[in-house]
């Protein structure tokens, strides 16, 4: 048995990673790769770096994916379970450290604040509005300084005495960035005023109201900057722990949930998906006025899910499109519907029912 | 055939449709807001209205475009904004140079105007009123239905059909009794669904603002995201206990309104307008009935909802009872939403596991 592993495939806005484990969480392969946009292309650059890297005899049992780009991806390379990236990335968080009670997770423009306590979540919240505390917002800015994004964070560390930056909005700090350097304050202060801008803003927009209890693990890929980290602990005077695997935590954390998850019998298409011509073309349902809009995940020339409506008729389902067209909100004939005859029951009813609209 | 454009309401746009028939035109409705007319409506509108306001204001664009002559708006006596929406929209819509035509709900003299304008008989007047109530207390039940049999159905869809299917046909029943034909249909439809008697699906109360509770497409057919994830849900508007409400008030003095301002006395003294105490008194009384969570659907800047939020926090806290806040507008992607109540159920899941320990 020591040949069975299980993979998870977290694609997030900015980096699409994976993770491969052995059945008791030991993480044997992880992979951080920063997207260029396409998501279907990195998640098969992803499973090409881990065909070559992963020996012959493992064999995968289990895949889930999660984040933003879950669905795609799940449909794309056959995953078995597909969870949201807060359960994923508070598996992982539980699993490295039972007790812990607040998890922070910054990630490219997701930043999301889990409370835990007795090992189980007991609240959540996520940045609604304002993507002005997460990492896109660091990029932007040390793009702007011209540095890359880990000089930022060494310059950061070694300031003795931080500016103070205006965190509310990202064009706004950057006005006053542009106005502290005019002044002539030195970079690594304003680098670590910015770190500070970031953190007060996330505790006061996204930690509104919740309360935050040491042990605190913070993951995602802001967490991999050191000035960030420190700004935390000056800001919250505790330790921030951070974990070994914390760019990829949320990969990790769906890889937990496939092995633990009892699967039988793999949906996973195999590494092979690598070097598929994969592609996605969307066409509208039109069965009512709601008009969705249905992407079809294409393998060559055979349809391999579909994704986007809002009655459910089409998720996942792989049939040809004119048996599904017409069909109410479940699609298919079931058994179920069989039943529902008797009482002349069919399965050609719009989610939405118009009165009137005849007219002209 | 005159029509007249009727705000929608959910599924009791099918009975508003039917009691416009009692002023001897037909009705221009839909049971979910139009992606269309939502596209129009938030053009039209000031950027900083709420979403139900917009969606209102489109869906009458539309009609007018479809070429129907009058439009029929609420403005309700609540201290909330939407009073004012029918002036509103009737001013935006006259600026655009359209040409419908937007009546209110109220009374100047013995006869609302409404009713003075077409003038119907008495026989014309009646007949339908008693119609839509009866539909009314059709809907409701199929309603209730639905919520109770979507989380534990075997087969996915099959209530969404099932519910689909009876909604088209009560649209399209005419008379008393065809409609007391389908409210006897329904019970056996209902209970001819398979379902899992063994699975006790989590409870979940759903309150807000009513737009958003009625409406599938201003709230991302929560009520199907949420059913099929294995959770019961309780939406706290049913327009045939608001009506009920109503009769109270008129024959016997009862105004439910003070049965919960009792229950949330501790917590919200004053009115807020709108359905925020409701909001606040629902949320209370589910903590004490045992409701595993609650949904609070409230629009960007929607005033009585906004106010209550901080109240909602505390009662959270206090009754030990998770509350999802989903504050959201025309912005807000839909891949967030359904990461949120994904989250959210696994969250509950997790607490009723712990519970059971």
């Amino acid at each position: 048995m020591n040949d069975s592993c299980y993979l998870g495939i977290d694609v997030g806005s900015i980096s699409t990673n994976c993770v491969i484990i052995a059945p008791d969480g030991e993480v044997l392969f992880e992979i951080y790769k920063r997207g260029e946009g396409s998501p279907i292309s990195s998640v098969q650059q992803c499973l090409a770096q881990l065909t070559e890297q992963m020996p012959e005899r493992l064999s995968i049992k289990g895949v889930c994916t999660t984040g933003s780009g879950r669905i795609l991806a799940g449909a794309m390379v056959g995953a078995d379970v597909i969870k949201n990236e807060i359960s994923a990335h508070a598996r992982a968080a539980l699993h490295l450290y039972p007790d812990a009670r607040t998890i922070f997770e910054i990630g490219g423009q997701d930043s999301k604040v889990t409370i835990l306590r007795d090992g189980a979540v007991v609240d959540f919240a996520m940045n609604l509005v304002c993507a002005a505390g997460t990492g896109s917002f660091l990029d932007s800015q040390a793009r702007r300084m011209n540095i890359t994004i880990e000089e930022l964070s060494s310059r950061a560390m070694l300031s003795d005495n931080p500016t103070n930056i205006a965190g509310r909005c990202t064009v706004f700090a950057e006005s006053d960035m542009i106005h502290k350097q005019q002044v002539g304050h030195e970079q690594k202060d304003i680098m670590m005023g910015l770190c500070h801008a970031l953190v007060r803003n996330y505790l006061s927009n996204v930690c509104n109201g919740k309360e935050i209890k040491p042990p605190v693990v913070f993951q995602g890929g802001v967490s991999a900057n050191a000035g960030i980290c420190r700004a935390f602990r000056e800001a919250l005077q505790c330790d921030i722990i951070i974990p070994p695997y914390n760019m990829v935590m949320g990969a990790y954390g769906a890889a937990l949930i496939a092995a633990q998850s009892s699967i039988v019998e793999t949906r996973f298409r195999g590494t092979e998906v690598a070097a598929r011509p994969i592609a996605t073309r969307g066409f509208e349902c039109g069965d009512c006025p709601n008009c969705c809009e249905i992407i079809e995940v294409m393998d060559d020339d055979e349809v391999i899910g579909r994704t986007g409506g809002r009655c459910g008729k089409w998720e996942g389902k792989t049939g040809p499109r004119e048996s599904l067209r017409g069909n109410g909100p479940s699609g298919a004939v079931s058994a179920a519907s069989i039943d529902c005859e008797k009482c002349g029951l069919v399965d050609d009813v719009p989610d939405l029912i118009q009165m009137g609209v005849r007219k002209k | 055939m005159t029509y007249m454009a009727i705000p929608n309401i959910g599924n009791y746009t099918i009975a508003l449709a039917t009691a416009v028939e009692s002023l001897g035109i037909k009705a221009w409705a839909s049971t979910a807001t139009t992606p269309e007319a939502l596209k129009l409506g938030i053009s039209a509108a000031p950027e900083s209205v709420c979403l139900p306001m917009k969606a209102h204001l489109g869906h009458f664009i539309e009609a007018d475009r479809a070429g129907v002559e009058y439009a029929f708006m609420v403005n309700s006596v609540g201290t909330c904004r939407l009073r004012y929406y029918r002036h509103m929209i009737g001013q935006i819509l006259k600026d655009m140079g359209l040409k419908i035509k937007i009546f209110g709900l109220g009374f100047d003299g013995f006869k609302p105007p409404i009713v003075r304008y077409f003038d119907p008989g008495p026989v014309t007047f009646l007949k339908p009123i008693f119609h839509t109530a009866l539909k009314i207390k059709v809907i409701d039940e199929l309603e209730v239905a639905a919520w109770r049999t979507r989380p534990v159905e075997l087969t996915q869809g099959d209530t969404t059909r099932v519910m689909n299917r009876l909604l088209v046909e009560l649209s399209e029943s005419g008379t008393m009794a065809g409609t007391r034909a389908i409210r006897r249909k329904a019970a056996r439809c209902f209970a001819e669904i398979p379902i899992d008697t063994e699975k006790q699906p989590l409870k979940v109360g759903l309150v807000g603002e009513i737009s958003f509770l009625r409406d599938k497409c201003l709230n991302k057919n929560i009520e199907y995201i949420l059913g099929s994830q294995g959770i019961e849900l309780r939406n706290f508007f049913l327009l045939g206990e608001e009506l009920n409400n109503i009769s109270r008030i008129v024959l016997l003095n009862q105004n439910r309104r003070k049965y919960l301002s009792r229950i949330a006395d501790r917590y919200l003294q004053c009115t807020v307008g709108g359905h925020a105490l409701d909001s606040v008194a629902h949320s209370i009384r589910c903590a004490d009935e045992g409701y595993d969570g609650m949904v609070h659907l409230c629009p960007s800047g929607c005033m009585p909802e906004v106010s209550v939020r901080p109240i909602l926090k505390r009662v959270s806290k206090d009754k030990n009872i998770p509350i999802l806040e989903m504050s959201y507008d025309e912005h807000t992607c839909g891949v967030g939403m359904a990461t949120r109540l994904e989250a959210f159920a696994d969250v509950l899941r997790e607490r009723r596991k712990k519970v059971n320990k």
